[in-house]
């Protein structure tokens, strides 16, 4: 459609804090329907390690643009700013700069009574991403 | 190309509810505060939550759905022929109780948190889903913004409770014609009004291929 950018969002469940009881996979076998959709990215999550390769979607996919999940929204701990580089520059193999979003997973409160994280670390992630995209720019003009 | 047009920054949609947030939807549900006091204080929330996004210098913002009861249950404010249901009422409902419990106990879902936007009446638009969002977020910043709606795939997966969605419409497809109807309508809305970008949420659709029951339903 023109005139708006159309994204999809896909995740692998944004309810727990416990990864084990979230699903696990690459996005390989959902590749036929997100090949058929008219849309101008996908929003996928990456952060990680349940989502699988990059490879998967940057094979068939990257006709379209990447917003790439880099940070975790579930966990305490920041993503240090030099892995998100590194996720980014994998990316990059398959995608232009312009085609690459940076951001998080998932949301930080899906439910409204089932946040998964604190305000405080919610800010830092985001600080992290915009620290790494400013690394990305001076490296990749 | 300029360099701000590359690596975007963004986020995904949501942002964790203040305690004040989550009483005063609560109340609000309940009918003890109206409808301007509630959003009196999202307002509020909204505000704090885009200026910390630009503060953390964001390229573009969302407003952190506030205002929702989840990313896809608020649509029960929103369109008429729903009803929010949380998911322990949804048991008098669903063909199987036993396995659905056991589905709630092993995934470590709060049978009392997740609300579902069941369907039980003919599907159509009281007000825009999100049109008001839009507008209140302009007032807020200069930045381009992100307005995230729920996918139809998603919602015709969790609206469809047969015991009570089968008596309204033949059968699954007859009600997603009418869910996608509604979201065209809503897209179209929203890109006259200058949004410059909509995401559509569909983490379902992993589910389906990821579970390892493809028929298993968490309402998510």
């Amino acid at each position: 459609m023109d005139g708006i950018r159309i994204g999809v969002h896909i995740c692998r469940g944004n309810w727990s804090k416990d990864e084990d009881v979230l699903l696990r996979g690459d996005y390989a076998r959902l590749l036929p329907a997100l090949e058929r959709m008219k849309i101008d990215q996908f929003v996928l999550e990456y952060a990680t390690p349940r989502a699988g390769d990059i490879d998967v979607v940057g094979k068939k996919l990257a006709d379209r643009e990447l917003g790439l999940g880099v940070v975790n929204p579930r966990t305490n701990d920041v993503e240090p700013v030099a892995a998100i580089v590194a996720k980014a520059e994998k990316a990059l193999e398959y995608y232009r700069p312009e085609q690459l979003f940076l951001n998080t997973d998932c949301g930080f409160g899906c439910f409204a009574s089932r946040s998964v994280n604190v305000e405080e670390v919610a800010y830092k992630k985001l600080c992290a991403i915009v620290e790494a995209a400013k690394i990305l720019r001076s490296k990749y003009r | 190309m300029n360099a701000q047009n590359t690596f975007l920054t963004t986020q995904v949609g949501s942002w964790p509810r203040s305690r004040q947030m989550l009483k005063t939807l609560r109340d609000y549900q309940k009918g003890r505060v109206s409808r301007n006091e509630f959003n009196a204080v999202a307002d509020g929330e909204i505000r704090r939550t885009v200026s910390l996004q630009e503060k953390a210098g964001l390229d573009i913002v969302v407003d952190g759905e506030h205002r929702r009861e989840s990313f896809y249950a608020f649509l029960t404010d929103k369109v008429a022929g729903t009803q929010l249901m949380s998911l322990a009422e949804m048991l008098d409902f669903v063909e199987d109780k036993a396995e659905f419990e056991e589905m709630l106990r092993t995934m470590d879902m709060p049978a009392s948190a997740v609300k579902n936007p069941t369907c039980i009446g003919r599907l159509t638009r009281k007000e825009p889903l999100a049109v008001g969002d839009l507008h209140f977020l302009r007032t807020l910043t200069n930045k381009p913004v992100k307005i995230t709606l729920p996918g139809p795939y998603l919602l015709t997966r969790s609206m469809w409770v047969g015991a009570l969605t089968g008596k309204v419409y033949r059968n699954h497809k007859k009600m997603a014609d009418d869910i996608v109807k509604i979201l065209r309508e809503e897209l179209l809305e929203l890109r006259d009004a200058g949004c410059e970008f909509v995401q559509f949420d569909e983490p379902v659709l992993t589910e389906v291929v990821m579970s390892e029951e493809c028929q298993r339903r968490t309402f998510m």
